[in-house]
C-alpha cells in the first residue's frame, strides 16, 4: 500500500476563494518542500533511495519528531509575524486533538501509514495542515481558473514542460458529390490479374520492411525503458483534488501541482488516496485502493468511508442530493463562520499564515528568477521570463539523439519583444540548417530566412511576407550558381524567376572598387495568364539564353488547346554576301503557332519582338543584379539586428519603457519641486540676519537679543515702507484725477462727443483706482500692528533663539 | 486659309497617295528597312497622317482596318464620309476643313478624341454612336445655339471641350451655361475648369438643371421599366409559356370574335361568361407556372450537363498536357544528347528514336482523345434521352392542360346555346322583357342563325386555343432539336480541331527533326 498524503480542494467553498486557496497552498508547498518533495516517479532513482531512506527513518521516529528540520538559508524567520512562530491556544488544543486523532487512529489500523497531521513550519512551529491553507483572492484573473492557476503554480514552483504547442492542423475533406452526367471512367485494359500479383508483391515486401522497422523500433525501445520501479507503489505524492459541483465543474479530478496538469480520478498514475484536507477539516480514507483510485467515492460526509478528524464543520455532500440550497448554507458557513461553529463542536482555528503576495514582477516571471530548466527524455527545455535576456530569448527546446543528452539534434529558440520581429530561430545541428522566423512587421517584410552561413552566395531561403513588398516577392532561393525567386500579384504577371550563374571570373587589375558580378548563363522567367490577352500572345515563360544569344519563349495554352506556341530568337550579327549587316533573316525565329496567324510571319513582327526581347533582357540583367544586392543588403541588416537586439516596450508598460518613466519621473519632480515652493512660502524670516553670524556656532543671549531686535525693526520699516507706497500712489492718483477735471473744465466747450465719452470712462476709472488705494491703505494701518505682533511672538517661540526663552523663562 | 487651298488643285485619294504616307510614317532605319523588304499592308497600320495635301474627298480608306488614329486635318474636305470601316479608330483629326455638317461617324464607336476645329459646323448632331468620347474640339465652327450643349451631356466620358470661336462664345452666360450643363468636363477651351467657378455656375442654373435632369431621371426610369418587362417576356419567352399569365389568352380568344361579343348582352350570359373567364385564366396560369418549372428544371439539366462535359474535357485536356511536358523533356534531353553526339551512325539511331517517341506521342494523345470522343458521345446520348423525356413530358401535360381549357370551352359553348335557344323561344313568344342590342337582335331570326352565331364563335375560341398550344409545341420541339445538334457539332468541332492541333503539333516535331537530319547530314 502506498502512502499518499492528499490535499483536497472543497467545491462548497466560496467560489472566488478556489484559486486563491490554491496559491495559497502553493506557497505552502513551497516553504515545506522538503517534507513534500517524494513526488513523480520520473525522478532519478538514486535521488529517490535517498529519499526512501528518509522516508522509512521518519516512519520510525514519533510524530512530532518525524519531520526533518526546514532549511533555514533561504528564509528569515526574523521577518516572520508572530503567528508562525508561535501556537494560539485553540493551536495548541488543536494539535491535541490532531495527536489524539493520530493515536487511535494508529491504533485501529496498525498496519497503516502515519497520518500527516501537523508537519513542522519553517519556524519549527508543529501546525496542523489544514491551518497552512488561507483562501485568497488574488487580483490575476489568470489565477481564477483552476488550470491556468494551476499551471502558474506549476512554473512559480518547479520546472514544468507545457504540452506541446504544435496542434495537428485540422484537415477538411470535402465530399464531391457524383454529378449526373460525370463521365464514365476511360475503361481499364489492365489485367486486373496482373495487378493483384504486383500489389501483393508489393504488400510481401512493404511487410518485410515493416517488420524490420518494427523489430528495429522494439530494439530501441527495450533498450530505452527504464528500469522496472523498484519503489513502485511506495512514493508519497502530494496533489490537488477538485471535487464537483461548484463553477460548473462536472466531476472530480486531480491536478498534479508539479505539472499542472489535471487527471482524473480513474488515472492508473494515482496509486492510492491516504488522507485529505482543506482549510477546514482533515478526512482519512478509510476504503481499499487495490484498484488505485478507481473505486473510489468522494463523498467526503460519508463517515464510512472518510474518517473525519473535527465533527460538523463541514457536512457537504451527503447532504447534496438531498437539499439543492446546501450551497448557500455552506456560504452561510463562511460568513457566520465564528458563531455557527460554537454550536458545534471544536472548529479549525484561523490560518496562521499570512495572506500570499505576489507581485506584478513575480506574476510576470513566473519561475524562480525567472528562469526555469525542464529536463524531457531526449529533450530539455529552457524558459526565461520576458526581457530577462537582453536578445529577448524566453524559451529553447533543443532535442538530443541520445539519452545522455549529449548530442544535440536540433535547437529551437523563441524570441519575444524583438524590435526586428524575430520569433523562433530553429538550428538543426545534424544539417547545419538555421531557420528564423519573423512575425509580421520585418523592414523588409522577412517571413522565413533559412541559411547555412551568413555569407551571400551560399544555399539560403528568404520568405517573404504576402503583400508586404512593393514587387510582389514572396520567396527567394539561392544556391552557390543559382537564384530563384517566386513573385505573386504582380501587375505584369511575373511569377518565377530563375538565374544561373557561371563563376566569377578574375579581373586582373582592375583597381576600381565596384562590384565584380557574377556572370549571368540563364534566365528563366515565367509569368501567370493575363486574361487581358489572348492566350497566344501571352508569355508563360521565357528563357533568356545569354551565352549563346537565345531566346526561349513558350506561350500560354489556349483553354480549349493542349498545346501550346513556342518561339526561339536566335540573336546573330552576321553580314551578307555583299557585306550588308543582316537585320533579321527567316531562321533567326524559329516558331510553332497552335494557330498560325499571317502577322506573326512578318520579319518586321519578328524583329520588332526581338528587339522589345532584348531591351527586357537588359531589365532582367538588371532585376537579378539588384536582387543580389538586395541579399546583401539583408544579411547586412539581419547582422546589425542580431548584433543589437534591441527590444520593443510597449507604451503601456510602464516599468520599462524608458520615455514614459522619463516623463512620470519629470512629472514627479515637477510635482516635488511645486511641494518644496509651497514649504518654502512659510518664509525663514530670520535667515538673512543669521547670514550675517558664523554658522554653526549658537547664539549667545546678546547675539539673539541682537537679532531679534533688527528683525524687528527691519519688519517695521518694510511695513512702513508699504505704507508710504500705498500713499504714495494714491496721492498719485489722486492728482491726476484732479488735473484731467480741471482740463475738461477749461475745454468744456470744445469738446466733441467722443472726447467726452473718453474723459467720463477715464474718471470712473480712476476713481475706481483711488477708491481701492485707500481700502488698501486703511487695512495696511490695521493689520501692519496685528503682523508686527506676530512676528515677534514667532521669534520668542524660535528655536534658535532659544536664548531669549530661558531669560524670559 | 482656306482660300489659299482653294487656289490649289484638289488631289484625290488614291492608293499611291496612301502608300507612300504609309511608307513615309512606318518604321524607321533597320526596321524600316525590313519593312520595305516585305512591304506594308494597310490593315496592319495603326496611324495615318493625311494632312496638308489638299484632299477634297476622304476614300480609299476601306482597308486600313485596325486604324487607330487617323490625321486629316488641314485639306478641303466638305462631307465626312468614308470611314465606315475604321470602327477601332480612336483618334480623329478633322481640323481646318471645310465641313457643314456631322455625319457618317455612326460605327466610330471607340473613339475618343475627336477633332472638328475650324469648320463650318453650325450644329452638334449624330454623334450618339461615340459612347467613349473624351476630348471634343469643336472651336472655330458656326455654332450659335446654347442648346447644342444639353446635347453634349450624353456623353459621359467627354472630359475637354472647345468651343472658341463660335457664336455662343460670345454669349455673356457662355461659360457659366456649359460648366452648369456639364459638370463632369475638366477642360474647356484648353483651360481648367476651376471648382469655384464649377460652382458658382451650378448654383447659377440649378433650377433649369434640376428640371432636366428630372426629366431625365423620368427618361431613364422608363427605359429601365420597358428594359425590365422586355427581360420578363424574354424569360417567358424561353419557357414557351408567354402572355399565359393572365387573361391574354381568354382576351385573345373574344378579340376576333364579333358573335360572340354580340351574344354576351344575352341575358345572364356576362355572368357565365365571367365564371368562365376566371375558371380559363385559372388553367393558363397553371400552364405558365408549370413552364417555368420545368423551364427551371431544364435549365439545372443542361448546366449540369454542360458542366460535367466541361469537367471531362479540362481532365482530358490537363493529361494531354502532362504528356505533353513529359514529352518535350525528354525530347529536349535526347535533341542535346544528338547534337553533343559525333558518330555518325550513332546520330542516326538517335534520331529514329526520337521519331518513335514523336509517334508514340502521337498514338497516345490520339488515344485520350478517341476516349474522350466515346465517353463524351455516351453522356449525351443520355442527355438527349433525358432531356427530350422532359419535353415530351412537358407537351403531354401542357396538352392536358389545354384539353381542360378546351372542356371548358365546350361546357361554355353549350350553356350558351341554351341560353341563345331559351332566348329564341322567347323572343318568337314575344315575352322577351330586356332590351336586346339591335346587332344582336339580328341574329335571332331563326334557330339556325342563331346556331351557327353561337357554333361560329365557338369554332374561333377553339381555334385561338389550338393555335397556341400548336405554337408552344412547336417551338419547344425546335428547341429541343437545336439544342441536341448543336451539342452534337460542337462535340464534333472540338473533336476535329483536337485532331487538327494534335496533328499540326506532331508534324511540327516531325519537321523539326527532319531538318536536324538533313543538316546533320550536311554537316
Amino acid at each position: 500500500m502506498e502512502v499518499l498524503r492528499e490535499k483536497v480542494e472543497e467545491e462548497e467553498e466560496a467560489e472566488r476563494e478556489e484559486a486563491a486557496e490554491r496559491a495559497e497552498w502553493a506557497r505552502t508547498e513551497k516553504m515545506m518542500r522538503p517534507v513534500e518533495v517524494r513526488k513523480e516517479e520520473t525522478t532519478l532513482t538514486q535521488e529517490m533511495l535517498r529519499d526512501l531512506e528518509k522516508k522509512l527513518s521518519e516512519i520510525q521516529i514519533p510524530i512530532s519528531a518525524e519531520l526533518p528540520a526546514f532549511t533555514k538559508d533561504t528564509i528569515d524567520i526574523s521577518k516572520l509575524p508572530v503567528s508562525y512562530k508561535t501556537n494560539t491556544p485553540k493551536e495548541e488544543h488543536l494539535l491535541q486533538v490532531a495527536d489524539n486523532f493520530s493515536r487511535q487512529y494508529s491504533h485501529l489500523c496498525p498496519d497503516r501509514v502515519h497520518l500527516f497531521l501537523h508537519p513542522l513550519n519553517e519556524c519549527e512551529v508543529p501546525k496542523f495542515v489544514s491551518t497552512t491553507l488561507r483562501p485568497t483572492l488574488m487580483p490575476y484573473p489568470e489565477l481564477y481558473n483552476w488550470d491556468s492557476c494551476a499551471q502558474f503554480v506549476s512554473d512559480f514552483l518547479t520546472m514544468v514542460p507545457l504540452p506541446d504547442p504544435l496542434k495537428p492542423t485540422v484537415q477538411k475533406e470535402e465530399k464531391v458529390l457524383p454529378k449526373k452526367y460525370t463521365i464514365r471512367p476511360p475503361r481499364d485494359l489492365c489485367s486486373r490479374f496482373e495487378q493483384e500479383q504486383e500489389v501483393k508483391k508489393q504488400q510481401e515486401i512493404r511487410a518485410q520492411e515493416k517488420k524490420q522497422l518494427r523489430e528495429e523500433e522494439e530494439r530501441l525501445m527495450e533498450a530505452e525503458k527504464a528500469k522496472p520501479d523498484a519503489l513502485h507503489g511506495l512514493r508519497v505524492h502530494s496533489w490537488v483534488l477538485v471535487l464537483s459541483g461548484k463553477r460548473e465543474v462536472p466531476e472530480n479530478f486531480f491536478i498534479d501541482a508539479f505539472t499542472g496538469h489535471s487527471y482524473s480520478t480513474q488515472d492508473e498514475r494515482f496509486l492510492g488516496i491516504e488522507s485529505l484536507w482543506n482549510h477546514k477539516n482533515y478526512w482519512i480514507n478509510m476504503q481499499d485502493c487495490w484498484n488505485c483510485c478507481k473505486d473510489l467515492i468522494f463523498d467526503l460526509g460519508d463517515p464510512v468511508r472518510w474518517e473525519y478528524m473535527l465533527l460538523g464543520t463541514d457536512k457537504s455532500q451527503l447532504s447534496l442530493t438531498e437539499e439543492d440550497d446546501s450551497g448557500i448554507n455552506d456560504e452561510d458557513d463562511v460568513e457566520n463562520l465564528g458563531k455557527e461553529d460554537e454550536d458545534k463542536s471544536f472548529d479549525m482555528p484561523h490560518s496562521w499564515v499570512e495572506q500570499i503576495e505576489i507581485s506584478p514582477e513575480a506574476f510576470e516571471t513566473r519561475c524562480p528568477n525567472g528562469k526555469k530548466v525542464i529536463q524531457y527524455k531526449r529533450a530539455k527545455l529552457e524558459k526565461w521570463a520576458p526581457y530577462l535576456n537582453s536578445n529577448g530569448l524566453v524559451s529553447r527546446l533543443t532535442t538530443y539523439e541520445d539519452l545522455e543528452c549529449t548530442n544535440i539534434l536540433e535547437i529551437k529558440e523563441w524570441y519575444q519583444n524583438r524590435e526586428d520581429m524575430l520569433e523562433l530561430k530553429h538550428i538543426n545541428k545534424t544539417t547545419d540548417l538555421k531557420t528564423d522566423y519573423f512575425k509580421p512587421g520585418h523592414p523588409q517584410a522577412l517571413r522565413v530566412h533559412s541559411y547555412k552561413s551568413m555569407q551571400p552566395e551560399m544555399d539560403r531561403v528568404i520568405e517573404f511576407y504576402e503583400m508586404a513588398r512593393v514587387d510582389g516577392l514572396i520567396k527567394r532561393e539561392e544556391t552557390a550558381r543559382t537564384m530563384t525567386e517566386y513573385y505573386q500579384g504582380r501587375p505584369d504577371f511575373l511569377s518565377y524567376r530563375h538565374a544561373n550563374f557561371r563563376p566569377r571570373v578574375k579581373k586582373l587589375a582592375l583597381s576600381s572598387a565596384e562590384s565584380n558580378p557574377r556572370p549571368i548563363v540563364k534566365i528563366t522567367e515565367q509569368f501567370f495568364r493575363n486574361p487581358a490577352k489572348p492566350a497566344e500572345e501571352d508569355v508563360a515563360e521565357r528563357v533568356f539564353l545569354l551565352a549563346e544569344e537565345r531566346i526561349q519563349l513558350r506561350y500560354h495554352c489556349r483553354d480549349d488547346h493542349i498545346t501550346a506556341s513556342k518561339r526561339e530568337f536566335l540573336r546573330r550579327t552576321e553580314v551578307d554576301s555583299k557585306g550588308n549587316k543582316i537585320i533579321m533573316t527567316p531562321d533567326m525565329c524559329i516558331s510553332f503557332e497552335v494557330e498560325p496567324m499571317e502577322h506573326t510571319k512578318k520579319l518586321l513582327y519578328q524583329y520588332e519582338a526581338m528587339m522589345h526581347l532584348k531591351r527586357e533582357e537588359k531589365l532582367s540583367r538588371h532585376q537579378v543584379w539588384e536582387s543580389e544586392l538586395e541579399v546583401l543588403e539583408i544579411l547586412k541588416l539581419r547582422e546589425e539586428e542580431e548584433a543589437a537586439h534591441t527590444l520593443t516596450i510597449s507604451i503601456y508598460d510602464t516599468k520599462r519603457n524608458e520615455k514614459s518613466k522619463e516623463y512620470r519621473e519629470a512629472m514627479e519632480r515637477v510635482m516635488h519641486e511645486e511641494h518644496l515652493r509651497q514649504v518654502e512660502t512659510q518664509l525663514d524670516y530670520l535667515a538673512p540676519f543669521l547670514a550675517q553670524l558664523p554658522p554653526g556656532e549658537k547664539l549667545t543671549r546678546w547675539q539673539a537679543v541682537r537679532l531679534k531686535d533688527e528683525c524687528l525693526s527691519d519688519f517695521k520699516q518694510r511695513l512702513i515702507n508699504k505704507a508710504n507706497l500705498i500713499q504714495s500712489r494714491f496721492e498719485k492718483e489722486t492728482q491726476e484725477l484732479q488735473k484731467k477735471q480741471q482740463w475738461y473744465q477749461e475745454n468744456q466747450v470744445t469738446l466733441t462727443p467722443e472726447d467726452e465719452d473718453l474723459y467720463l470712462s477715464y474718471c470712473s476709472q480712476a476713481m475706481f483706482r483711488i477708491r481701492i488705494l485707500e481700502q488698501r491703505l486703511n487695512r495696511h494701518k490695521e493689520l501692519a500692528p496685528l503682523k508686527y505682533l506676530a512676528l515677534e511672538e514667532k521669534l520668542y517661540k524660535d528655536p534658535r533663539l532659544g536664548e531669549l526663552q530661558k531669560i524670559f523663562a | 486659309m482656306n482660300r489659299l487651298c482653294d487656289s490649289m488643285e484638289p488631289k484625290v485619294m488614291d492608293d499611291d497617295m496612301l502608300k507612300l504616307a504609309v511608307g513615309e510614317q512606318g518604321p524607321q532605319e533597320e526596321a524600316g528597312q525590313l519593312a520595305k523588304q516585305e512591304g506594308i499592308l494597310f490593315k496592319d497600320v495603326l496611324s495615318l497622317q493625311l494632312d496638308f495635301r489638299n484632299i477634297l474627298r476622304i476614300d480609299n480608306l476601306w482597308q486600313f482596318e485596325n486604324l487607330r488614329k487617323l490625321q486629316l486635318d488641314n485639306n478641303i474636305i466638305e462631307k465626312i464620309e468614308g470611314l465606315e470601316n475604321l470602327t477601332h479608330l480612336v483618334w480623329l483629326d478633322l481640323s481646318f476643313n471645310n465641313i457643314e455638317t456631322i455625319e457618317g461617324l455612326d460605327t466610330l464607336v471607340n473613339l475618343e478624341d475627336l477633332s472638328l476645329f475650324n469648320n463650318r459646323i453650325s450644329k452638334i448632331d449624330s454623334l450618339d454612336a461615340l459612347v467613349k468620347l473624351q476630348v471634343l474640339s469643336l472651336g472655330n465652327n458656326q455654332i450659335d445655339n446654347m442648346m447644342n450643349i444639353v446635347y453634349l451631356r450624353r456623353f459621359k466620358c467627354l472630359r475637354t471641350l472647345s468651343l472658341s470661336g463660335n457664336p455662343i462664345s460670345e454669349a455673356e452666360d457662355y461659360k457659366m451655361f456649359i460648366c452648369a450643363y456639364l459638370p463632369d468636363l475638366v477642360y474647356l477651351d484648353f483651360r481648367r475648369i476651376d471648382d469655384h467657378t464649377k460652382e458658382l455656375a451650378e448654383a447659377k442654373h440649378q433650377y433649369s438643371i434640376d428640371e432636366l435632369k428630372h426629366r431625365e431621371n423620368l427618361m431613364q426610369v422608363r427605359l429601365q421599366d420597358e428594359r425590365a418587362q422586355q427581360e420578363e417576356l424574354e424569360k417567358h419567352k424561353t419557357a414557351f409559356v408567354e402572355h399565359l399569365n393572365g387573361s391574354f389568352l381568354f382576351d385573345s380568344m373574344y378579340a376576333e370574335d364579333s358573335e360572340g361579343n354580340k351574344l354576351s348582352y344575352l341575358p345572364g350570359v356576362s355572368e357565365l361568361l365571367e365564371a368562365y373567364k376566371d375558371k380559363f385564366v385559372i388553367i393558363c396560369v397553371n400552364i405558365f407556372e408549370y413552364g417555368l418549372k420545368q423551364q427551371e428544371k431544364r435549365k439545372i439539366e443542361l448546366d449540369t450537363f454542360s458542366e460535367c462535359v466541361h469537367e471531362a474535357i479540362q481532365e482530358n485536356q490537363e493529361q494531354g498536357k502532362c504528356k505533353i511536358a513529359q514529352f518535350e523533356e525528354k525530347h529536349l534531353s535526347s535533341l542535346s544528347a544528338i547534337q553533343e553526339e559525333s558518330e555518325l551512325p550513332n546520330i542516326e539511331k538517335m534520331i529514329l528514336e526520337c521519331s518513335a517517341d514523336v509517334s508514340e506521342l502521337f498514338n497516345k494523345l490520339m488515344m485520350l482523345e478517341m476516349q474522350l470522343v466515346e465517353q463524351l458521345e455516351e453522356t449525351i446520348n443520355m442527355f438527349e434521352r433525358n432531356i427530350v423525356d422532359m419535353v415530351g413530358l412537358f407537351i403531354e401535360n401542357v396538352q392536358s392542360l389545354m384539353a381542360q381549357c378546351r372542356d371548358l370551352e365546350n361546357h361554355h359553348h353549350e350553356k350558351l346555346l341554351e341560353i341563345s335557344i331559351s332566348t329564341l323561344e322567347k323572343i318568337v313568344k314575344g315575352d322577351l322583357d330586356e332590351d336586346l342590342p339591335d346587332d344582336l337582335r339580328a341574329l335571332f331570326v331563326d334557330k339556325d342563325t342563331i346556331v351557327n352565331a353561337v357554333g361560329a364563335s365557338h369554332d374561333i375560341h377553339l381555334l385561338k386555343i389550338d393555335n397556341r398550344e400548336d405554337e408552344l409545341v412547336t417551338r419547344i420541339n425546335s428547341w429541343c432539336t437545336r439544342l441536341v445538334d448543336k451539342i452534337h457539332k460542337d462535340e464534333i468541332m472540338r473533336n476535329r480541331k483536337r485532331v487538327k492541333e494534335i496533328n499540326q503539333y506532331i508534324d511540327h516535331m516531325q519537321s523539326e527533326l527532319d531538318n536536324l537530319e538533313y543538316s546533320d547530314i550536311l554537316d
